[in-house]
């Protein structure tokens, strides 16, 4: 513990140099709790001062090594992929997905443009474990996503909403929001329609408040109580299992819809990557 | 209780015949594409659960209440008029259907409300145990189902409980065990829209969710004076 304290540091300067973070993310989030009066904003002190220390860095550091590397069968880089702005290019990239993509013609959120990359560029077979592997900190997955998130850090939720289609995923999504189903009769208003409500111990993000819905959906983000780095879509799946509604296909054009929206809710508010959360 | 009426199920096949005749949606003729621009949003997220690729869940996984996980996403009337972008009410008229339905929906135990065993019914309203589906399935040989009560109400305060409901801290000691309180609640846990239409309480009793004797321990917890809940 200590010495990761001690080499937290140099690592968050080292990612801070490549990751156009004026602000480290404990700096973004002390920025939104100074902002407004949130109990789940400040419900945690504990991750805040931890921030510094967070172990989705590592996972980001060990992110950045795979991108930047020739793998696959086609012994290319990730560097040779598109996410958005060009080839390569990832500076505020993950704030602007889900976005629609010329070369599918679909609009793909962060974890399925990997995919796509994955196997599309690099040559990876669907079910290698490469590919196939979503979640924990220790699969490529998201050291990857971590990686590219982190140059997001601090910039504004900006998700495109030009193209129909984004368009239409969007409003989809604002739909599935709303809409209730299963054995709880439960849409996501349940639980985060309102400030200060509380699910046992958890203070819940008000998706109403932007300032409270741009920590929620700062995904990688180090789940202590896993102690493991989540995803978005990991929290999508997680959300639909506590409904009771059916288990979320990884990737499906359902969740990205949902995605797109959740997005669309933090218009405008800063992005903490990689964040912390119970 | 609303069943998965006809209407739900109609709303599903025009749905499918749309889609899967491509006709009705614009250019999805050339490269046999579905075009989802050319949907509302509400058609699009029902072709996105469904269809979209085989559907966007695991919808062939089967459900403890038995069906599928087709058949627990389709809509039943209360959830559809209940489903308010921005979480809103439905208009005067439709909650009213909603909270008659609720109350026809009811079923009181043979021989009037009984309260059971607090002890058990300090488990089950704890518990957050079933239901659940997707990648950890819960298994009801394994263990019984629980309430998930804590998950939104304080009862008693050994353990810390949620407040997207109302404390219900000290319920039986405040509110006596009189024939009408014990009914309100029985419904309340049976039914919920019969008093609060579209609440996001769930309907533990329609839904089939709990049987009649979880209810009734779980009321025991609530009521009984021996219960920490009424410490
Ligand atoms: C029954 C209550 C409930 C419902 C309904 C629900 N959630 Fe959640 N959600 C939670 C809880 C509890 C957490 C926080 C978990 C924790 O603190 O460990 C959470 C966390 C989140 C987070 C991340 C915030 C954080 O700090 O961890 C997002 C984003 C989210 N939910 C989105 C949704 C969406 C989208 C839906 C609808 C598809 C939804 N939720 C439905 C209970 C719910
Ligand atoms: C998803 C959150 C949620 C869950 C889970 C839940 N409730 Fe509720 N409950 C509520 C809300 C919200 C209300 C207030 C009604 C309203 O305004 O919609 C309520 C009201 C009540 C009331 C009425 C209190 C009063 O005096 O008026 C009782 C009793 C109650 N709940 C019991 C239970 C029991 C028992 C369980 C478990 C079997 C349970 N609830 C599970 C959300 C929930």
């Amino acid at each position: 513990m200590l010495k990761k304290a001690l080499l937290a540091i140099p690592v968050a300067l080292a990612l801070g140099a490549t990751a156009h973070a004026e602000k480290p993310p404990e700096e973004v989030l002390q920025g939104l709790i100074d902002s407004i009066d949130s109990r789940y904003l400040t419900q945690s002190e504990m991750n805040l001062m931890m921030m510094p220390d967070n172990p989705a860095l590592w996972v980001g550091m060990d992110g950045e090594d795979l991108f930047h590397t020739p793998r696959g069968p086609n012994n290319v880089s990730m560097e040779a992929c598109d996410f958005g702005k060009g080839p390569g290019v990832l500076e505020g990239a993950y704030v602007e997905m889900p976005r629609y993509f010329d070369d599918t013609g679909k609009v793909m959120d962060l974890e399925t443009r990997i995919v796509h990359c994955m196997t599309e560029v690099q040559g990876f077979a669907a079910d290698d474990p490469a590919v196939r592997q979503r979640h924990g900190s220790g699969s490529d997955h998201m050291k990857i996503q971590t990686y590219i998130a982190m140059q997001s850090n601090g910039m504004e939720w900006n998700n495109p909403l030009d193209h129909p289609l984004e368009k239409a995923m969007r409003d989809a999504g604002q739909v599935l929001f709303a809409r209730r189903a299963g054995m709880s009769d439960f849409n996501c208003y349940a639980c985060h329609g309102q400030s200060g409500k509380q699910v046992r111990a958890s203070v819940l993000p008000n998706a109403n408040v932007p300032e409270d819905w741009t920590k929620a959906i700062s995904w990688p983000a180090h789940r202590v109580g896993h102690d493991n780095v989540r995803s978005s879509q990991h929290r999508v799946r997680g959300c639909y299992y506590q409904m009771r509604q059916a288990g979320m296909l990884a990737g499906s054009d359902a969740s990205i819809a949902l995605i797109s929206y959740w997005t669309d809710m933090a218009r405008g508010q800063p992005a903490i990557l990689p964040d912390m959360k119970r | 209780m609303f069943k998965k009426t006809p209407l739900a199920a109609g709303i599903a096949a025009v749905a499918t015949i749309i889609f899967a005749g491509g006709c009705a949606v614009a250019d999805a003729g050339k490269n046999g594409k579905v075009d989802y621009t050319a949907m509302t949003p509400h058609e699009l997220a029902e072709y996105l659960i469904f269809e979209a690729n085989g559907g966007g869940f695991n919808l062939a996984q089967e459900m403890q209440e038995g069906g599928t996980a087709r058949d627990r996403m389709k809509q039943d009337e209360l959830q559809k008029a209940c489903s308010i972008i921005g979480d809103g009410k439905p208009d005067a008229e439709t909650l009213e259907a909603v909270r008659q339905a609720a109350t026809e929906s009811i079923v009181y135990p043979e021989g009037g409300i009984q309260l059971g065993d607090w002890e058990r019914g300090r488990v089950l309203a704890w518990s957050g145990f079933g239901y659940r589906v997707g990648h950890n399935y819960d298994d009801h040989n394994v263990r019984e189902v629980g309430g998930t009560c804590y998950n939104c109400h304080q009862f008693a305060t050994d353990r810390v409980g949620g407040n997207v409901g109302p404390s219900l801290t000290g319920y039986g000691k405040t509110r006596g065990t009189s024939e009408p309180i014990l009914k309100y609640v029985y419904d309340m846990i049976y039914n919920p829209h019969t008093y609060f239409p579209c609440t996001h309480m769930p309907r533990f009793g329609s839904s089939g969710f709990l049987d009649k004797q979880a209810i009734a321990d779980i009321m025991a917890y609530m009521f009984d004076p021996e219960s920490p809940v009424n410490e």
